[in-house]
């Protein structure tokens, strides 16, 4: 088979060399904001380059060719960022090719996480796409011996109006290609944008349909190996010994052999087979002995013991003289990736260059990681960047990239392909951290909010703190927020939406609480708040105020409902994005839930693929009902008590609501991401909307282990 | 280490692989296909579904030794012109987020269509109930089969067809 992968045309490091397309054509880049990935590696300007990267390429033939710079894990960017470059460019969008970039420092910023993926590379990728245009508008010019500004652009073509002349992009791409690249171009009007904001398939999907290979997993090379890396169940234990010729005795095996001392690696046990198979059913008569190491002493039973004793540790200012206090706490639990595509990645390692094909959101993280751990120099780890089955921030702490790269490095010269069983995934994930709220909020004798205290507890380590920036308690004079830490042993890391997951399920919901204690329409109660939230950076309490009024009244807020129906609602500002949610929810007398509807208003700025966009807004609701309604990770002796889905169980078809609206706001504002924003406000409007239609209310996560039943 | 000659999207195709192989893997790793995914290993999420004489199936449940002579077919031999209704009802709404549970969807769901071509949301969520979508696309998901429907009306799964 041939790799599966797609590359570039060219090696990596001569790309960037070369901007004449063999037989004629033209390369641009354009110079975006590299950091120290491009401080790395300077690139000597050879005299036909244009640019230290290189995003279009246009062939004589008019073929155009657009790198996606960033990795592909279903938010879309793969279209999206190319979209961009064609939009500037003025190409149709069925002229366009687009090509995954290999990890490269003309690339720019090739990380995939924090929704970040867009607006960094916004103005990048315009310029990137305005100054091949203007290139190819000067070569026409040039041409014809008229000035470039009489000449105008259309679907890959120059025209010269006055003299009816037209210039396909094509035949302009070798004489566009000697000429110097203007500074400063101008970037369209976004008035005048055609393709931006329109509804575009992602550019994969007749692969996707049809089977064909795309994903890290898919990777296959000849005479691959394939190998599994087992590590201690207890987080940080170590290998003590191993049943290693029981393991090498069976079927398709070809080696075995335990890793340590590996800087950055995990000390565990490696196994390598002719097939996925062999290497499982390998893995599964493994015996090893471990030193299990400090952390099994943790447990999550303890963890909630231990997160009162800190709470109570930071007690709530005395309220206000005559306000009456209103407590709750609030709890949510540790959360796996799960992304479906286990974690995997491929290896060779051959004349002193490590070759990688790697499903990551980092990949400049797994090359330092085996830079440093194996002792290669970054410019001789070249790493392929796969699509990627899921990410929701899982993939870019990238130890596989060390796992397989060591083993790669033992059989030199042999392609490897490392597999976690989805067991190993599970046991070993940067799990979100588990948090707890102990709010105390002061109401004076008209129902107004005076005082509001959150003694916040998480893990020590990872992403998710709370501060009192953020809303309600901007908009409460005098509120604090105090935030202790668990002592650390338990992996944790960025889960979509880092903090806001879990923090703005527990504020939304008791705001909503507070509204019901001051006998106020919980809208209103809202709205009221919003007006008066202090003005702080990067909060605009007018842009949350019309989603918000856009999505309640979109969903019919207000209406009378049924004892078992309930309406409930949730903001979030995250990632740059404003998101109201409203849940419609009805609650037989059993106590079984289904949404009947989800309602939803988002301002994420310009809109780059409405199609991706509006996708990214649904999964991501829905997958902040997922984790909400079904998902705990619980600590065991250390290690993560949750094996596979049957114990794990996460939203289906048969749970999903079957009634999604999504409203964007239109806005010529530089564009936010989307792959996050929109989950936070889920889980809140979710559990705001049980409250109203059965009087429980959730202050424990996951809900499917409360009872919702009512008479 | 047995022989067994199977028939995989209309051609006869000969593996020599252990008899308790699951056809997931000897799909991916013995035979090339590598559209059908492995999820769990253990039948909760669907990612592996294939159809064995029309019947979808999990892949990493299904021990090479019982597929005997039943026919098989995978992703890659639904339509490998992306022409099934699903496909390409799939294509026009942009279903796939990810994309990684697709092929599992789109076999469960060729299933269903054929059995019954046009299914009420009633009749989705029973079919449908057993693949996990990690992206949660389930909305366009639903979208895409009655849209299908639409397609097909009628529409018969192409089993068989060349790789």
């Amino acid at each position: 088979m041939k790799p599966t992968t797609e590359s570039p045309r060219m090696d990596r490091r001569h790309f960037v060399k070369v901007s004449a397309l063999a037989g004629g054509g033209l390369l641009i880049g354009t110079h975006v904001l590299f950091g120290e990935l491009a401080a790395a590696e300077t690139l000597a300007p050879a005299p036909a380059d244009f640019a230290p990267n290189a995003f279009v390429s246009i062939s004589s033939s008019g073929a155009v060719s657009i790198i996606a710079p960033n990795s592909e894990m279903g938010q879309g960017v793969k279209t999206s960022l190319p979209m961009i470059v064609a939009e500037e460019l003025d190409v149709a969008w069925e002229q366009v090719t687009v090509t995954q970039g290999d990890l490269n420092p003309a690339y720019g910023r090739q990380t995939s996480v924090g929704s970040q993926s867009t607006p960094a590379n916004f103005l990048p990728l315009r310029r990137a796409g305005a100054t091949a245009r203007a290139l190819l508008v000067q070569a026409a010019a040039q041409m014809w011996s008229v000035p470039v500004s009489e000449c105008t652009t259309e679907r890959g073509t120059v025209i010269h109006r006055a003299s009816n002349r037209r210039a396909l992009y094509g035949e302009l791409a070798t004489k566009a290609a000697s000429l110097t690249p203007p500074v400063n171009v101008p970037l369209k009007d976004p008035k005048d944008f055609k393709l931006l904001g329109t509804r575009v398939p992602g550019v994969d999907n007749p692969k996707i349909v049809t089977g064909v290979p795309l994903f890290g997993i898919d990777v296959q090379l000849p005479g691959m190996l394939y190998a599994t890396y087992t590590k201690c169940p207890v987080f940080g234990g170590k290998v003590v010994s191993a049943n290693l010729d029981v393991v090498n005795a069976r079927p398709g095996v070809r080696d075995a052999f335990v890793l340590d001392g590996v800087e950055g690696l995990p000390s565990g046990v490696a196994i390598v087979a002719d097939s996925t198979w062999n290497a499982f059913s390998a893995t599964d008569k493994l015996q090893v002995q471990w030193n299990e190491g400090a952390a099994v002493t943790q447990n999550s039973v303890e963890m909630a013991k231990h997160a009162e004793q800190l709470a109570s540790a930071t007690p709530a200012p005395a309220l206000p003289s005559g306000a009456k206090a209103v407590q709750a706490v609030y709890h949510y639990p540790f959360l796996a990736h799960a992304t479906l595509e286990p974690q995997n990645c491929t290896a060779v390692f051959k004349n002193g260059v490590m070759e990688m094909w790697a499903p990551s959101q980092i990949p400049a993280v797994g090359q330092g990681l085996v830079s440093r751990g194996l002792g290669i120099a970054p410019k001789d780890i070249v790493v392929h960047i796969t699509r990627l089955g899921g990410g929701f921030g899982r993939r870019g702490s990238n130890e596989f990239s060390i796992e397989v790269g060591a083993i790669a490095k033992r059989l030199e010269g042999t392609p490897v392909k490392l597999m976690w069983t989805r067991e190993h995934d599970f046991a070993h994930d940067n799990y979100r951290s588990n948090g707890w709220h102990y709010f105390t909020a002061g109401l004076d004798g008209a129902g107004k909010v005076v005082a509001l205290h959150d003694a916040f507890v998480k893990m020590q380590g990872g992403p998710g703190d709370m501060s009192a920036n953020g809303f309600p308690f901007s908009a409460i004079p005098g509120s604090q927020v105090s935030s202790s830490k668990l002592p650390g042993g338990i992996p944790t890391g960025f889960w979509r939406a880092p903090g806001d997951n879990g923090n703005v399920w527990a504020t939304q919901c008791f705001v909503d609480e507070l509204a019901h204690a001051t006998r106020r329409e919980p809208l209103s109660f809202t709205l009221d708040l919003l007006g008066g939230a202090a003005p702080q950076l990067g909060f605009d309490a007018q842009r949350m105020t019309s989603v918000l009024k856009l999505a309640t009244e979109r969903a019919g807020w207000g209406r009378q409902c049924p004892r078992g129906e309930g309406q409930g609602f949730a903001i979030t500002r995250t990632m740059g994005a404003y998101v109201a949610v409203v849940a419609d929810v009805v609650v037989n007398q059993a106590g079984e839930l289904s949404i009947k509807k989800i309602t939803a208003a988002v301002d994420a700025g310009t809109i780059i693929n409405l199609s991706a966009a509006e996708a990214q807004v649904q999964g991501a609701i829905l997958d902040g009902i997922s984790a909400a309604w079904f998902q705990k990770i619980t600590i065991e002796r250390g290690a993560a008590a949750q094996t596979n889905f049957d114990e794990y169980p996460m939203l289906r078809m048969n749970d999903s609501p079957r009634l999604m609206e999504i409203h964007f706001i239109k806005s010529a504002a530089a564009p936010s991401g989307l792959g996050e924003p929109a989950l936070p406000a889920a889980a809140p409007a979710l559990c705001n909307a049980i409250f109203a239609a059965t009087g429980k209310r959730i202050r424990t996560l996951p809900i499917i282990s409360e009872s919702l039943k009512w008479s | 280490m047995s022989k067994y000659t199977l028939n995989v999207n209309g051609q006869p195709r000969t593996v020599d692989v252990a008899s308790d192989t699951p056809m997931l893997w000897v799909l991916r790793d013995a035979l090339g296909l590598v559209g059908t995914k492995y999820g769990c290993g253990i039948g909760e999420c669907g990612a592996c579904t294939i159809h064995l004489d029309g019947t979808p199936t999990r892949g990493c449940q299904t021990q090479i030794s019982a597929v005997g002579g039943k026919s098989v077919t995978t992703i890659e031999g639904l339509d490998p012109k992306g022409k099934h209704p699903l496909q390409k009802a799939w294509c026009e709404l942009d279903v796939p987020q990810c994309g990684y549970c697709q092929a599992g969807q789109l076999m469960t769901a060729a299933a269903l269509l054929k059995s019954n071509p046009h299914p009420n949301d009633a009749d989705i969520d029973r079919a449908m109930a057993g693949n996990l979508c990690r992206c949660a696309s389930y909305f366009r998901i639903r979208q895409g089969i009655k849209r299908a429907a639409e397609i097909g009306s009628g529409s018969t799964p192409v089993e068989g067809g060349s790789q």
